[in-house]
């Protein structure tokens, strides 16, 4: 998953923002239960603290006494955990598990009961509620204390905080789960956009389909605009390079026909310059042509059914000079079909037929299969084929297979060139015949 | 021998008038489709040199408009854009033969001769055999009235099982009358060639005799 996917921030985003719910849940909570657990515990206290007032008095000495003292186990043993004591004027009175020691004081002894964590004897931690009283009209004050150890208690407290934070970081993990699938299910509408795209790219005549959901619809229908007049810029840009093909051939034939003329008056040399530069452009032409043509076929898709375009080549070619004297086979499926545009098959296999009839002794023959899911388009021929030397020579860029065939010389070139823009494979062999087989294979997906 | 020349570029229309009528022929000239295909349709023509990048009406259409029309003179396109789709379309549209710009005048000249003499040299013959018709003066066939283009080869085999009818005729017989001196080799071109007609007319027109040889029997499916 890439730093800049679009998952993952919205991953990230839930996670952090459960994460940060579930944090504040915890404190909340914790903050909630300790104040409602201490809360209770004072009251308890107040209660033991409210029977020890009921059984005050003072002696003539000002020394509290209590009668009947709580009786509470916890109170007769030493250090038991719970405590009272009762200070007046004349000295103390207190529960025997306090033993010799005292209840600190208090932070303000006021007249209503007061609550308070306070360090105790013994090295406890002390949860004490306290308050000044008068238990008779003289004024002299008592101030009364009872308190309880509260570790036990704030364990409870601490090991609840752990399990509460336990379980809320579970609840993190299953919730972030869900924003996982909940992201994937929304996400997945992408996915097949995608896959789209790809097949777009491949074919400018495809387009994106119109069922995706309403957020993304916008998004095809632009593309599907742009693809629109991507394709019209490919379809004018093969009619300029045909229109420019146009204007310059009118004249150069005009020039090869002014020198036939310059030939008839005498001057012979200045022809046969003109003849060589015609030549030249002419070749230079072809070239600058099937290399628009190459890249126009790119990605440009279309459909052609191969045996219609080899019996129409064949055709034409029969009626060439060296063509008259072949005997040409055609064995393709006519239910075959190729993702290649009519007119660039056209160049290629034109080129094949014509370059085999030119080599042929008496028979070419152009057969066309679905060979273990690839379509294979042949051309034989029974002539004198080449050498594998001559093969792998040919194959390299930029070299005329045949020196001797005029302008044709880079027909082979065109072939490669266009097999490799729409996406196939051009190779040369020996046929069976005897002589050249040249192969096209396109992957059928 | 009339000659109608349709080219819009004066300079090469002028070149090559000057050319064929240094070599014999008498030349009718047109710069636009409209026109050319108004006197290709009344006037009688030896040979039309079609250039098919024309003003008003394009080349093809004008072709498909004569044959449409039954005109039947031989007909040369010269296509600029010189690809091999537009060869086939010519072709298809009922053109002889093609030459793509720019050409040297002298073949200009070659293929037209060749044309005038196929067209006319030969006596008008029509050989019948069952339902077949081989026109021997156009090279072309016909089966239960289906006219059929053929190539030189075609017609040659064809024209040959005709004068051998009622016979059966091998493979390699076929080979040498085709090709003069045979071997072993040459029995594939000429079963490549029967398949073709057979294409063409039907595949009960040509009997194979395993072992023994084609028949030729002019019949319908």
């Amino acid at each position: 998953m890439k730093r800049s996917s679009l998952r993952l921030r919205l991953l990230l985003g839930a996670a952090i923002a459960v994460f940060l719910a579930l944090a504040l849940a915890w404190v909340g909570i914790s903050l909630l239960i300790h104040q409602h657990i201490e809360t209770r515990e004072a009251a308890q206290l107040r209660s033991v603290a409210e029977r020890v007032v009921a059984g005050l008095t003072l002696d003539a000495a000002g020394k509290p006494m209590i009668d009947p003292a709580p009786s509470d186990a916890a109170f007769q043993a030493i250090a038991g955990g719970t405590y009272w004591q009762a200070i007046g004027p004349g000295g103390s009175a207190q529960s025997p598990s306090l033993w010799d020691q005292s209840l600190p004081e208090a932070a303000a002894s006021s007249d209503d009961w007061t609550t308070a964590t306070v360090p105790g004897p013994f090295g406890k931690q002390l949860t004490m509620v306290s308050r000044r009283i008068q238990p008779d009209r003289r004024a002299r004050d008592v101030i009364v204390r009872v308190a309880a150890d509260d570790s036990e208690m704030r364990d409870a407290l601490r090991e609840f905080d752990a399990e509460l934070a336990l379980s809320l970081a579970f609840l993190w993990v299953v919730l972030s789960l869900a924003a996982y699938f909940q992201v994937s299910l929304g996400l997945r509408p992408l996915d097949r956009l995608r896959r789209e795209l790809d097949r777009l790219r491949r074919s400018p005549a495809a387009r994106l389909s119109d069922n995706h959901p309403a957020e993304i619809l916008p998004l095809t229908e632009a593309i599907n605009a742009m693809a629109a007049a991507r394709e019209s810029d490919l379809a004018r840009a093969r009619r300029r390079a045909a229109d420019l093909a146009h204007s310059l051939k009118t004249p150069l034939a005009v020039v090869a026909a002014q020198s036939r003329r310059a030939r008839d008056e005498g001057a012979t040399s200045a022809a046969e310059g003109i003849d060589r530069a015609v030549t030249a452009v002419g070749a230079a032409l072809e070239a600058e042509l099937a290399r628009s043509r190459a890249a126009a076929a790119r990605g440009s898709g279309g459909e052609s059914n191969p045996s219609e375009v080899a019996d129409g080549l064949i055709s034409v070619i029969e009626r060439t000079e060296k063509g008259e004297q072949i005997a040409f086979s055609a064995d393709l499926a006519s239910n075959l079909r190729l993702a290649v545009d009519s007119s660039d098959l056209a160049e290629m296999l034109g080129a094949l037929i014509e370059n085999a009839s030119r080599h042929a002794r008496r028979h070419v023959a152009v057969s066309g299969d679905l060979e273990d899911g690839a379509i294979v388009l042949r051309v034989e021929d029974d002539g004198p084929g080449m050498e594998d030397a001559a093969i792998t020579r040919a194959m390299e860029r930029g070299v005329r297979i045949d020196e001797t065939g005029g302008g044709h010389g880079f027909g082979l070139a065109i072939v490669r060139d266009l097999a490799e823009a729409t996406e196939g494979e051009f190779r040369l062999g020996r046929s069976q015949l005897g002589g050249l087989s040249a192969e096209l294979r396109w992957q059928s997906d | 021998m009339r000659v109608l020349l349709v080219e819009d570029d004066p300079d090469l229309a002028e070149d090559v008038a000057r050319a064929l009528t240094a070599a014999g022929f008498v030349v009718d000239r047109s710069g636009n489709g409209e026109d050319a295909w108004f006197q290709g349709d009344v006037e009688d023509y030896a040979l039309v040199i079609l250039d098919l990048g024309l003003p008003g009406l394009d080349g093809l259409t004008v072709l498909k408009r004569w044959r449409s029309a039954g005109r039947t003179m031989p007909v040369l396109i010269l296509t600029a854009r010189g690809d091999w789709t537009e060869k086939v379309e010519g072709i298809e549209a009922g053109a002889d033969d093609y030459m793509a710009k720019p050409f040297a005048v002298g073949e200009l000249i070659a293929r037209a001769r060749a044309l005038v003499r196929r067209a006319a040299g030969h006596a008008t013959a029509t050989l019948k055999i069952g339902e077949l018709a081989i026109d021997t003066a156009r090279m072309t066939a016909s089966i239960g009235g289906q006219q059929t283009q053929l190539s030189q080869l075609e017609y040659r085999l064809l024209n040959f099982l005709g004068h051998e009818q009622d016979r059966v005729v091998s493979a390699g017989e076929i080979a040498e009358h085709l090709y003069g001196a045979s071997d072993g080799q040459d029995t594939n071109a000429v079963e490549a060639i029967v398949t073709r007609l057979r294409r063409k007319l039907g595949s009960r027109a040509i009997e194979t005799r395993r072992g023994l040889g084609y028949l030729l029997t002019g019949q319908i499916e």
